[in-house]
């Protein structure tokens, strides 16, 4: 341990830095400019400025800062744990990397195939910007996650990758997909390709902006409840919600840690499902050979 | 301050968000997965060196073993031999002791033998001479008168024969 250099020590500290300032930004920024809320108050996120833009003003809101710090923490730890690797006497910190790289891959190798190892890097993001933007609201932030344009534009961009692997054996296959059964079925096949974006946004988003609400219900009637009881209690005391401690934290750890983690999971498994089973493997492969033949011929 | 609704749909922020994930699996594959990768693989090849290596030091072992058994075993085979020769040698010197025992046993009994027999004659001699001289003093004093020692000795000695073959 000795043995490492000031200089190493030095870089670690700014990785760690990048973990731990964003963070400090964001709730102080949250200290900063939260309203004094007054019973019951639930909307979506705060909006700080707003940039005019083309057919729709920009909000800068509450939910862009987090993800953003959300994804320069998730930088200043896959530098951090990625920093000095060895092929030996490897320390805590590589067999963690190690351990992600390795879980990962096997997960999207077991579920998507052989084929789709390369979609592995894609998973351990959606499952870290997932899982770390719901864990968010353990500091007191509100998560990214609840914020129903966060999670469409992922939902998005899972469609434009099931539509992509979908349209590899050409367009013409890819509308003859949706008549598959038989063609009457077409309107309904529609219906279910667009459906699968907005089920999985909604369901993700539905989730944890749940918890929180259940969450701040919950809060506020124990502090109800903590003022009608207790409130005989002599000078502050009575203003203390003694009741609020204990129920809020077991639900926190429902809603903001478990929840959270297996909504990032079930938005992993959901998009390495559509997208290695709208991939039409057989006939991409048959193609291919046959394009192959083709180009030997000439 | 103001804020959203609980659903309000922004297309610029759906984008953005679209951007930030794509932004985020560049990161995590350049900064995550390529050194792990890297790191991984590099680990792997020095695993396959230090396979191969482990590889060359068994055969050489192996090897350095076998002369060695091949040594002894030519070892053994010659320890054996000297053993025998050992053995053949002693026991040719030993029949050759005995031999040469028996031999001069044999020589010395012989000797012996002969001496016996000398002696006896010897003794058988002096026997004749002084029955000889008895029986010529017998006779001379049977008689009474000296007889010619010459004249009877001649028969007493072919009496005196006689009786030596008689008793042989």
């Amino acid at each position: 341990m000795k043995s490492k250099s000031r200089l190493f020590k030095a870089v670690d500290i700014l990785y760690i830095c990048m973990m731990v300032v964003p963070l400090i930004c964001g709730i102080t920024l949250k200290v900063l400019t939260k309203p004094p809320s007054e019973g019951i108050s639930i909307t979506g996120a705060q909006i700080y400025f707003t940039i005019p833009m083309p057919i729709q003003d920009l909000p800068v809101t509450e939910s862009q800062v987090n993800s953003l710090i959300v994804m320069i923490m998730l930088l200043g730890l896959c530098l951090f744990l990625t920093h000095g690797l060895k092929t030996r006497d490897i320390s805590v910190r590589q067999h963690l990397a190690e351990w992600i790289v390795e879980s990962v891959d096997s997960l999207v190798k077991n579920s998507m195939g052989e084929y789709f190892a390369n979609f592995s890097a894609f998973i351990a993001a959606i499952l870290a910007l997932s899982g770390f933007s719901s864990l968010l609201s353990l500091t007191g932030l509100m998560p990214p996650t609840s914020d129903i344009n966060v999670v469409g534009g992922w939902a998005v961009l899972v469609f434009v990758l099931i539509t992509y692997y979908k349209m590899k054996c050409g367009p013409l296959q890819y509308v003859k997909s949706f008549g598959d059964p038989v063609p009457f079925l077409a309107p309904l096949n529609i219906i279910s390709e667009v459906a699968t974006p907005l089920s999985m946004a909604f369901r993700h988003y539905g989730n944890v902006l749940s918890g929180s609400v259940i969450s701040v219900l919950i809060g506020t009637a124990l502090q109800g409840l903590s003022r009608t009881v207790l409130g005989w209690l002599p000078g502050f005391l009575g203003d203390i919600p003694f009741l609020q401690l204990g129920l809020p934290a077991v639900l926190s750890i429902y809603f903001d840690v478990f929840s959270g983690l297996l909504q990032a999971y079930i938005f992993a498994m959901l998009t390495m499902m559509y997208v290695s089973g709208g991939f039409p493997m057989e006939l991409y492969f048959e193609r291919k050979k046959k394009k192959a033949e083709l180009k030997a011929k000439d | 301050m103001q804020t959203l609704d609980v659903i309000s749909v922004n297309l610029w922020q759906i984008l953005i968000s679209l951007g930030n994930l794509c932004l985020l699996f560049f990161m995590m594959k350049k900064f995550l997965y390529k050194p792990v990768k890297n790191v991984l693989a590099k680990r792997q090849a020095e695993l396959e060196e230090h396979y191969v290596a482990a590889e060359n030091a068994e055969a050489e072992a192996k090897a350095s073993r076998d002369a060695w058994e091949e040594k002894l075993a030519g070892a053994q085979s010659e320890a054996d031999s000297i053993l025998k020769k050992a053995t053949d040698n002693a026991t040719y010197r030993g029949e050759q002791i005995v031999a040469g025992a028996k031999e001069q046993a044999d020589s010395i009994i012989r000797i012996a033998k002969s001496e016996a027999e000398l002696e006896k004659k010897k003794a058988e001699d002096g026997i004749k001479r002084e029955i000889v001289e008895i029986s010529g003093a017998l006779t001379e004093k049977m008689l009474g008168r000296e007889i010619k020692a010459e004249d009877h000795k001649a028969l007493i000695d072919a009496f005196i024969e006689d009786i030596g073959d008689g008793n042989d």
